[in-house]
């Protein structure tokens, strides 16, 4: 659970998407309400940022940074707009304030559905939102002879009751929303204490019941609602980062549009899934991906491809030894490992199976077999190089501070300054940023169908791996003292060209998704 | 916890006790008290097996375990030695929709009945278990086996159920 005094909103706004805004009437594709603009590439290469040569649009694929702004606040806009929502659906349904947040609160903030719903009935929509009708204002009251179902205690204390009319002392009213906004976070659902009584305890209630600092957290759990409720905002996933982005895009968009958002902590992530950057694959290629290296999907296609049926009971077998004179230990059915026929007719033929050409035993089980090795074998091609290169991306973590000890040396041994020697961070920068596109291109090859298109993009795909490779042995290589000149001009030339290979990769590919290019190897539900 | 809602919970359960004592007589299906005096969040309580079910003649010993934020968050129910029945886990524990908070569903079977809320009481969670040894609710069942021997065998079920209760009386 977060601290107390977290305080969350502060809308980020990118510096870069002011900077780089090649595609101002893209946002007209976008709502309109959202300053989306399309920021190419990530900061490390403004220079190398295409999508501005790009026929307009087609950067839209790639990623439309997000934006509300910056300025201190940014926490008061969020509120703001609360209550712009709230005072409308109070004018328009003429509801007192309070009523008009619990239902905004219920239909997730949309107003349109929340007015339509209401206009048709709208005895029952208050009461499925959690409001009583009379709407009678919760007040403390001094009731004679009132017993408290709660504590059972019959001390005249003060006593409440929410609109349903269900009252409780006001202390038992206290301890259970405390209860429930410090211990379960909840804000927006706290209900009255009756059972099965569903009217919502609302904010002018809570007011009236607990501490400041209760009251704090409760306002700003229940201003953290906002966001989570809406489909256009979201929270930096970072750690201890506070800002919400926004970026207006639906879930049925995200086969075709990646949607990578930078907050202005410098987390960069895919607004679609809240997952750290991943193109150029798109959502549900990379849903689907780690599925599968997550469950034991591989595990069968393993047993398949290392074990073998009893021709008559189907038991699975691995034969880890021995000879091919198998007995199944279930059916006790001998049969003949390499042909799979029974071992009756080998007569004694042992070891040497000359019957697998004639009938080749069970033709269609074998065929099935290879298949399934093969796609075992295809899985663990793409997979062992994705791996790869998460494994190398971690290292890369030590390799940037070998370089700052590297950057420290060269600036003792040489004439260079500080900011001179800065290519290196720039060039382990470039490096893991690009490994972590290629990455994920072998997620994508491996759902990709075999086709001249899927050609190209494993062409762009190798330069890339190829120009990457290059880098990193060029950085791990010993420092000579000699060579300074040489190895800084190399280094700054290499980064230079992986960076342009990753963002020809990057924008073939998002042109692709733009222009329906890439054909899946299996269905794919998007 | 606070200490105070550390009183209430006390207050309260000695309340309750005090007031089922004083209802009890005779014609009471179940008695239920602390265990000892020096910790009231600890009680026993017997249940007598509801008549015209194969329960009927036993005597059913649980016990129920109050958290410390009593009433905001409902006891836990065990029985001693554990009951064969659908909502009962083979552990002895009850799965019973009462003896949860609303939204806190495991099984997402329950939004319809009754949850608990901190007006429920030790007396309502008894006659709901009550009731529910009566009428086992395999919709969402806590043994499985239970609830296959229930839905598919009611003849087994009730003879499964009578020789525990034979066995547990020592006859």
């Amino acid at each position: 659970m977060a601290s107390e005094n977290e305080i969350m909103t502060d809308i980020s706004d990118d510096d870069y998407s002011d900077a780089f805004d090649p595609d101002e009437d893209m946002e007209a594709e976008f709502d309109d309400a959202s300053s989306i603009s399309d920021s190419g590439f990530s900061p490390i290469e403004p220079d190398s940022h295409s999508t501005g040569k790009d026929p307009k649009g087609k950067g839209k694929a790639v990623d439309s940074m997000l934006t509300l702004d910056n300025h201190p606040g940014a926490s008061e806009k969020l509120k703001e707009e609360q209550k712009v929502a709230v005072a409308y659906v109070e004018e328009m349904l003429q509801l007192k304030s309070e009523q008009a947040a619990v239902l905004l609160r219920y239909f997730a903030w949309k107003k349109e559905k929340l007015v339509e719903t209401y206009m048709d009935s709208p005895e029952s929509t208050l009461a499925a939102a959690g409001i009583h009708e009379n709407g009678a204002q919760p007040r403390l009251k001094r009731v004679r002879g009132f017993v408290c179902e709660v504590c059972y205690d019959e001390m005249a204390q003060e006593t409440l009751a929410l609109s349903c009319d269900h009252r409780f002392c006001k202390s038992c009213y206290a301890q259970y929303v405390t209860s429930k906004v410090v211990d379960e976070g909840e804000s927006r659902r706290i209900q009255c204490m009756g059972s099965k009584c569903n009217v919502i305890v609302d904010e002018k209630t809570v007011e009236l019941l607990v501490e400041e600092e209760v009251l704090e957290r409760y306002r700003s759990l229940l201003n953290r609602t906002y966001v989570d409720d809406s489909t256009s905002l979201r929270w930096c996933p970072a750690p201890n980062c506070d800002y919400a982005l926004k970026c207006h895009i639906l879930p049925r968009q995200l086969d075709s549009i990646i949607p990578t958002v930078q907050c202005s902590c410098l987390h960069t992530f895919c607004f679609g899934c809240g997952d750290a950057d991943h193109r150029p694959c798109c959502c549900p290629i990379v849903r689907r991906w780690l599925k599968k290296c997550a469950d034991d999907s591989e595990t069968s296609n393993w047993i398949s491809a290392n074990t073998k049926e009893c021709t008559k009971c189907h038991s699975t077998i691995e034969k880890n030894g021995g000879c091919n004179h198998m007995t199944c230990k279930s059916c006790k059915w001998e049969f003949c490992w390499v042909c799979m026929g029974p071992w009756s007719e080998h007569g004694t033929a042992w070891y040497n199976c000359s019957r697998y050409e004639e009938k080749g035993g069970d033709a269609v089980n074998q065929d099935a077999q290879s298949k399934s090795r093969a796609s075992l074998e295809r899985y663990l091609h793409y997979y062992n190089r994705f791996a790869n290169h998460e494994q190398s991306i971690k290292l890369e973590h030590e390799l940037a501070t070998r370089m700052e000890k590297k950057m420290e040396e060269m600036q003792e041994h040489s004439s260079l300054s500080w900011i001179e020697v800065q290519f290196l961070a720039k060039a382990v920068e470039t490096l893991t940023k690009c490994r972590t596109v290629l990455k994920w291109t072998y997620a994508m090859a491996f759902y990709l169908a075999k086709n001249n298109h899927t050609a190209i993009f494993e062409d762009n795909q190798a330069d890339l791996e190829q120009a990457v490779e290059g880098l990193s042995e060029l950085l791990e290589k010993p420092l000579d003292e000699e060579k300074i000149a040489e190895l800084r001009q190399q280094t700054t030339d290499k980064t230079v060209y992986v960076s342009k290979r990753c963002q020809i990769l990057l924008d073939d590919t998002l042109r692709g998704y733009e222009e329906d290019r890439w054909h899946w190897a299996e269905a794919i539900k998007m | 916890m606070s200490r105070s809602t550390m009183n209430t919970a006390l207050k309260r359960l000695m309340t309750e006790y005090k007031q089922l004592t004083a209802a009890e007589n005779d014609e009471s299906m179940f008695t239920a008290g602390p265990i000892s005096e020096n910790d009231f969040f600890k009680w026993s309580c017997l249940i007598s097996g509801p008549t015209d079910t194969p329960f009927e003649g036993g005597v059913f010993e649980a016990e129920l375990t109050f958290p410390r934020d009593y009433p905001l968050s409902p006891p836990k129910m065990k029985f001693n030695p554990p009951l064969f029945h659908p909502n009962i886990y083979a552990s002895g524990d009850v799965c019973i929709s009462i003896l949860h908070a609303p939204g806190d569903d495991p099984n997402a079977y329950e939004s319809s009945s009754e949850r608990w809320s901190p007006v429920q009481s030790v007396e309502k969670i008894l006659l709901s278990v009550i009731s529910m040894l009566a009428e086992p609710n395999i919709e969402s069942g806590a043994n499985i086996d239970a609830c296959k021997v229930f839905r598919d065998n009611r003849e087994q079920y009730d003879e499964i159920i009578r020789s525990h209760v034979r066995q547990q009386l020592d006859i």
